[in-house]
């Protein structure tokens, strides 16, 4: 793995705006709430700007690791704080840019609390972005937990229906995943011989037994990919997203869950190569599990929420089974995947939450005929909806595309049923659509008033976002494709086989054995 | 060494009984507590002694660990003792029967109030 | 033959016929939503500007002896290219001057027909974004750009079709389309992951001149997952139903999706594959069977239908039987041109239907009958020539098409496809002409028949131009028959068009007229009671009218396995598994911790003499051992 030093250390910029930003919250006095929203309003956007200058400003042809910084934080252990993006940390920062600043905007109407929910807020943004970026384990573990902590006092104080439980269920979950997490790490560390916890390090100097690595694979699958919605271990996600309020639900569905996808491919796969490719079939399984799992309860769900939190697992299988095929259309579609759900389900919900802090409920039965009161918030959930069922030219149907075909490839049988269940997907949305959107209008929402432009420009943003690159997908592929070829391509070497032609019939033998 | 080392640990087996003894046996929860105390510095007589014997100073430090954390508990233990006496009216130990039972979670909760 | 790269000027010509639209879909949702008139002037001038440059295109290359392909790549990732291009060869050609002729001509006439709506300016942007789906469809060179097309001419058919959002019955109707052609896209895209993965290409050219890797089985099996898209699409059996209900769009929405471009896009895949599908005979079979089913089926469900819309609806899904008849047995110019001339008569048919509902503000034939549909000289007269097109009697355009189509079933092995084909034009025949009959001579005149009911606006000028040009094509098409076959099987090497048989040629316009007469002596005689002779018995009558039964069993299938059954099984799963493991699991940590914590509760003074016991108890044990 290359390492291009930082000229200017932006990372730390991102992450010292966020903290200053707390700072300043924090010292503002009690009822000045205008001037908090305004001050998160202005930190997110900020950072916003930042992630989208370093989007742009990776360099594709040289690939590696960019705009690396290091500090020794505790030498005799060999912990250092090293910051590093590559071609998949890249289009994460900038999902969390977005959705940090379209949830500040989101929840410019709250009045009770205003100075601590901002300030819980951005310490949960300063974990979020602190792990796309770090490089060294400690630190994805610190900042995994500093992303978990600050979710339960968010959700029990300003959540809805079932707060306590929600939020208490949630966390316990969570934190039992980084419970998992933690032994893992250490024995990688431990066994290594090299005392340190640079991912870098150990990826190029290290040579785990293979008992070693699918152990810890399978700490760290089970670890990140309880954060991540793997089926069975999902079931903390609906109910948190019911619980939590809007924007709180935008950050856990859109940035949250691809946290633990992401610490699967970050730690999981690059330092466990041979235990990814033993446990593969078993991803690409619950994975698609998960898929037709989360469609199916969908249907039957009443509440607004619960479909958009069901439909979030069924997505977030598909990036599971992206990372199972351990290819690089695979990789490159469940991380294009990872930004494309993320921004389409932070929509969703934003575009629920609105309709519910107008009509104060979300049961499907009581809502309908909102398109003749408020077409502009109608026409967002449409556009999500939309997004959700992977119509092409919105963003997700890339993501589908590469990995139900990297999937047909390695696992025809099971890429036959994912693709199969499109039918049920779009059956569900636009059961919801319908009954919320069209339909005769019911009389008590007949006083509504539509979004007001400020709170539209969020929305805006967000489905902008899904368009462009659903128009030009090419601008993020070229990116995760600089991460992503380097990734295969070191598999043949480290799990024994000659090179990627091997690799290629080892693909052959495995499907000729494995449906 | 003045005194033998087998006279010291003697002496701090004794303490130990009667601080022992006295939390066993008295109805009286601030006894109680005397007697945890009791033991502590028991133990601590002990390390002085080791030290003394092994000729290391840790046993020293050990007596001032011990001292300080005999501090906290206690402050931790009588502050308890007084909020039960507030609840119970009686400091006795055998009427802190029934704890309450843990409320279930999935109930709904009223919702929370700028007064809260 | 190899395909040229395409030359600069017809590159931007056919580029700019399928973009343009697009720029005017994203222009009206964005700045013009206020304002209608601006809208509806961006998208019919978009309208204009295709049809402009897909004429061009034809001119500048009708006389081709190659086909044209040029690609650009849109992203790649790993080794597998996703390309955007166009591929023009006679039937690209043909399909975008009929898709843009058509959907031109229905914007003008929509200009005068939803004067007046709310959604006056995202109907026309809806409008642009379907012509861009469809232009980008038929102009595409790989499979791939195909679905991507297809599935936004399914999302764009999704939105006109629920266009009058607070009528429940359209969005539902919105909902069942969408949903049925995802069915067929399902297959579809099962068959092109074959197709790449196994076969290794895309490329339609590869495809059809036999250039790709599958076995003759996977073949078969690809084609039929295809087929199974087309079969959505174009609502044949058993897919059909989404189609009569999807009537309850706009009239205008009617005419240009569902009758002439977005089903027939099923029609002019098959077209566009004729050559891969030809390379099995199985495949071949099992078109001609369902397009034999579907024309059957669809037109005894015409003859019992009281409503305008639905009785040419079911039209449509039997003409698109006979059409995908005729290109499985081989007769590719014939389905081709069959293609041609419906989509010409059937917009015309829904627009007079239109102009008739607008006036009077229903659907039903009868009614329209009674309260004097037949004043309404210019609809009448233009619906009574597409009606003998439909039929099938010359000099109309749909006498040569219904010609060319017997003369390739006639070509087929068994003559039971020819004999199907020509019951399929006797009953096509009863069941227009009913309808005109039923319009022309209703049975009671209402006293002071009242023409113009609530919120109705007589027609416009735009709409009976468009009205006429219609018909006047309808009359002349028919004449360039040949010349139209010739140009269209240049490139097909498949292409067998059947040496005729002569019965067949007679039969065909005998049984038309047959038809024909047999609706007079049910419908137009005075003495006759306008009850059909399928009406007349009851249960047969019925069967037609509840289309088979075909919904019920969709209904079953929804509600019953999927929501009641699957469903509702995980749901059972994750309220009872997930979640009764997660509880159990906490319970006993619960119990653990309720256990640990009794052991220094209460009465805590034993409790510590048992500990110290203990502790003294192993200290000994340590010291002796």
């Amino acid at each position: 793995m290359q390492m291009h030093a930082a000229h200017f250390p932006f990372l730390s910029t991102i992450l010292l705006i966020c903290v200053s930003g707390l700072a300043l919250v924090l010292v503002l006095p009690k009822n000045s709430n205008a001037a908090v929203k305004w001050v998160s309003a202005a930190c997110s956007a900020a950072t916003l700007a930042l992630s989208v200058f370093l989007f742009a400003a990776y360099d594709r042809a040289a690939g590696g690791m960019q705009f690396v910084e290091r500090l020794d934080w505790i030498p005799s252990m060999g912990i250092s704080y090293l910051n590093g993006i590559d071609g998949f940390a890249a289009p994460m920062l900038l999902l969390t840019g977005i959705v940090f600043f379209t949830g500040v905007v989101s929840m410019w109407e709250l009045d009770f609390r205003v100075k601590e929910f901002f300030a819980l807020f951005i310490l949960l943004v300063i974990g979020v972005y602190g792990m796309f970026m770090a490089l060294d384990l400690f630190f994805i573990f610190v900042w995994f937990d500093v992303s978990l902590l600050p979710m339960y006092l968010l959700i029990v104080i300003w959540g809805s229906s079932a707060r306590e439980y929600g939020a208490m269920k949630l966390t316990l979950y969570l934190l039992f995943g980084s419970a998992l997490i933690l032994p893992g790490i250490i024995y990688l560390a431990a066994v290594s011989g090299l005392e340190t916890f640079s991912l870098p390090a150990l990826v190029e100097n290290a040579s785990f037994s293979g008992f070693e690595q699918k152990t810890a694979f399978l700490l760290f699958y089970i670890g990140f990919g309880i954060l991540a919605g793997v089926w069975p271990f999902h079931s903390w996600s609906p109910t948190g997203h019911v619980a939590a309020p809007t924007a709180v639900s935008m950050l856990h569905a859109g940035v949250l869950m691809k946290i633990g996808a992401f610490g699967i491919l970050r730690v999981g796969m690059f330092l466990c190569p041979e235990g990814w490719m033993y446990w593969s079939p078993m991803m690409a399984v619950l994975a698609v599990i998960g898929i037709v799992y989360g469609v199916m309860v969908g249907l039957r769900q009443t509440d607004l929420k619960f479909v958009i939190g069901y439909s979030s697992v069924s997505h977030m299988g598909i990036v599971g089974l992206g990372f199972a095929t351990m290819t690089v259309d695979g990789i490159n579609g469940a991380v294009f995947q990872m930004f494309a759900h993320g921004v389409m389900t932070a929509l969703f919900f934003s575009a629920v939450g609105h309709i519910y802090d107008r009509t104060h409920t979300r049961e499907i039965g009581e809502l309908g005929g909102l398109s003749a009161v408020m077409p502009a918030a109608s026409s967002y959930f449409v556009i999500a909806a939309l997004a959700g069922i992977g119509v092409p030219c919105l963003a997700s149907f890339w993501a589908e595309l590469l990995v139900f075909i990297a999937a047909f490839r390695v696992y025809p049988a099971l890429a036959m049923i994912s693709v199969g269940v499109l039918v049920v997907n779009a059956l569900f949305m636009l059961r919801v659509v319908r009954n919320t959107c069209f339909g005769p209008l019911n009389p008590r929402w007949a006083h509504l008033k539509d979004m007001s432009f400020a709170m539209g420009m969020p929305r805006a943003v967000l489905a902008a976002a899904i368009v462009g690159f659903g128009l030009m997908p090419f601008l993020m592929y070229d990116l995760i494709q600089t991460a992503s070829v380097p990734l295969i391509h070191a598999l043949g070497p480290a799990v024994g086989l000659a090179g990627p032609e091997s690799v290629e019939t080892l693909f052959t033998e495995l499907m000729s054995v494995w449906p | 060494m003045i005194v033998p080392y087998t006279h010291v640990m003697l002496l701090g087996a004794i303490v130990f009984l009667m601080g022992m003894i006295c939390t066993l046996t008295r109805r009286n929860l601030i006894m109680i507590i005397v007697g945890l105390e009791i033991m502590l510095n028991a133990a601590a007589i002990v390390f002085v002694g080791a030290g003394l014997q092994f000729q290391q100073i840790e046993g020293q430090v050990m007596a001032l660990f011990i001292v300080a954390v005999a501090a906290a508990e206690v402050s931790v233990g009588l502050a308890m003792v007084v909020c039960i006496y507030r609840q119970r009216h009686s400091i006795d130990p055998q009427c802190i029967e029934n704890s309450p039972r843990v409320p279930d979670p999935k109930a709904a909760s009223e919702p929370l109030t700028l007064n809260t | 033959m190899l395909p040229q790269p395409v030359p600069e000027i017809s590159l931007y010509l056919a580029w700019a016929a399928a973009v343009v639209p697009l720029a005017a879909f994203g222009i009206i949702l964005v700045f013009l939503r206020g304002l209608p008139r601006a809208a509806a002037g961006t998208s019919v001038a978009a309208a204009a500007v295709s049809l402009i440059c897909a004429v061009c295109l034809l001119v500048r290359h009708l006389g081709m002896d190659a086909p044209l392909q040029s690609s650009v790549t849109w992203m790649a990732s790993g080794d597998f290219e996703i390309a955007v291009g166009t591929l023009l060869d006679p039937l690209s050609l043909v399909m975008l001057v009929i898709v843009t002729c058509i959907a031109f001509l229905v914007q003008v006439y929509s200009l005068g027909y939803m004067a007046g709506d709310a959604g006056y300016g995202r109907y026309f942007g809806f409008m642009s974004l379907f012509a861009w789906a469809m232009s980008g469809l038929v102009l595409a060179p790989n499979i791939l750009q195909v679905f991507i097309f297809w599935e936004l001419v399914g999302v764009s058919s999704y939105l006109l079709i629920g266009f009058w959002y607070e009528k429940f019955s359209a969005t539902r109707a919105g909902k069942k389309a969408f949903i049925m052609t995802r069915a067929g896209d399902t297959l579809f895209f099962w068959g092109w992951l074959i197709l790449l993965v196994w076969g290794g290409t895309l490329q339609i050219f590869e495809l059809n001149s036999g250039a790709h890797g599958l076995s003759s089985a996977m073949t078969t099996a690809s084609a039929l997952l295809v087929f199974g898209g087309i079969i959505g699409k174009s609502a044949q059996f058993p897919l059909m139903t989404w189609l009569p209900d999807a009537m309850e769009g706009p009239t205008p929405v009617s005419a240009l999706l569902h009758s002439a471009t977005m089903v027939a896009a099923g029609v002019f895949l098959l077209g566009r594959l004729f050559p891969f599908f030809s390379q099995s005979d199985t495949v071949m079979t099992v078109c001609m069977a369902v397009g034999t089913v579907s024309m059957l089926l669809s037109a005894t469900m015409a003859m019992v239908s009281r409503d305008i819309k639905q009785v040419w609806a079911y039209s449509t899904i039997s003409q698109l039987g006979f059409m995908i008849m005729a290109l499985g047995a081989g007769g590719y110019a014939a389905g081709i041109f069959h293609l041609t001339t419906h989509a010409g008569f059937k917009a015309l048919l829904f627009l007079c239907a239109g102009v008739l509902i607008h006036a009077h503000d229903t659907n039903d034939m009868f009614v329209i009958g009674r309260a004097g549909g037949r004043r309404m000289k210019t609809a009448m007269v233009c619906m009574t020539a597409g009606a003998l097109a439909l039929a099938g009697i010359w000099p109309f355009s749909g006498f040569f098409s219904k010609e060319a189509i017997m003369g390739a079933l006639a070509a087929a092995d068994n003559p039971v496809w020819l004999f199907c084909g020509l019951a399929g034009v006797f009953l096509t025949a009863y069941y227009t002409f009913r309808l005109i009959f039923i319009i022309l001579f209703p049975r009671t005149q209402a006293a002071g028949a009242n023409s113009h009911g609530h919120g109705s606006v007589p027609a416009s000028a735009a709409m009976y131009a468009v009205l006429v040009i219609l018909a006047v094509i309808t009359l002349a098409a028919g004449f360039f028959a040949q010349g139209f076959q010739d140009f269209i099987s240049i490139h097909s090497p498949h292409a067998k068009d059947g040496h005729t048989a002569f019965l067949a040629h007679i039969a065909s316009p005998v049984l038309a007229v047959a038809g024909i007469f047999a609706a007079w002596m049910q419908f137009g005689r005075s003495a006759s009671d306008q009850v059909g002779f399928a009406e007349k018995i009851g249960p047969v009558g019925r069967l037609f009218a509840s289309r088979w039964y075909l919904d019920h069993v969709y209904a079953w299938i929804t509600d019953r396995v999927l929501d009641r059954g699957i469903a509702e099984g995980a749901r059972r799963t994750e309220n009872r598994v997930i979640e009764g493991a997660l509880a159990m699991i906490t319970g006993w940590v619960v119990i653990c911790g309720r256990m640990a914590a009794g052991w220094h509760r209460a009465m805590i003074q034993p409790k510590l003499m048992v500990a110290f016991a203990v502790m003294f108890g192993l200290t000994l044990i340590l010291l002796v051992v």
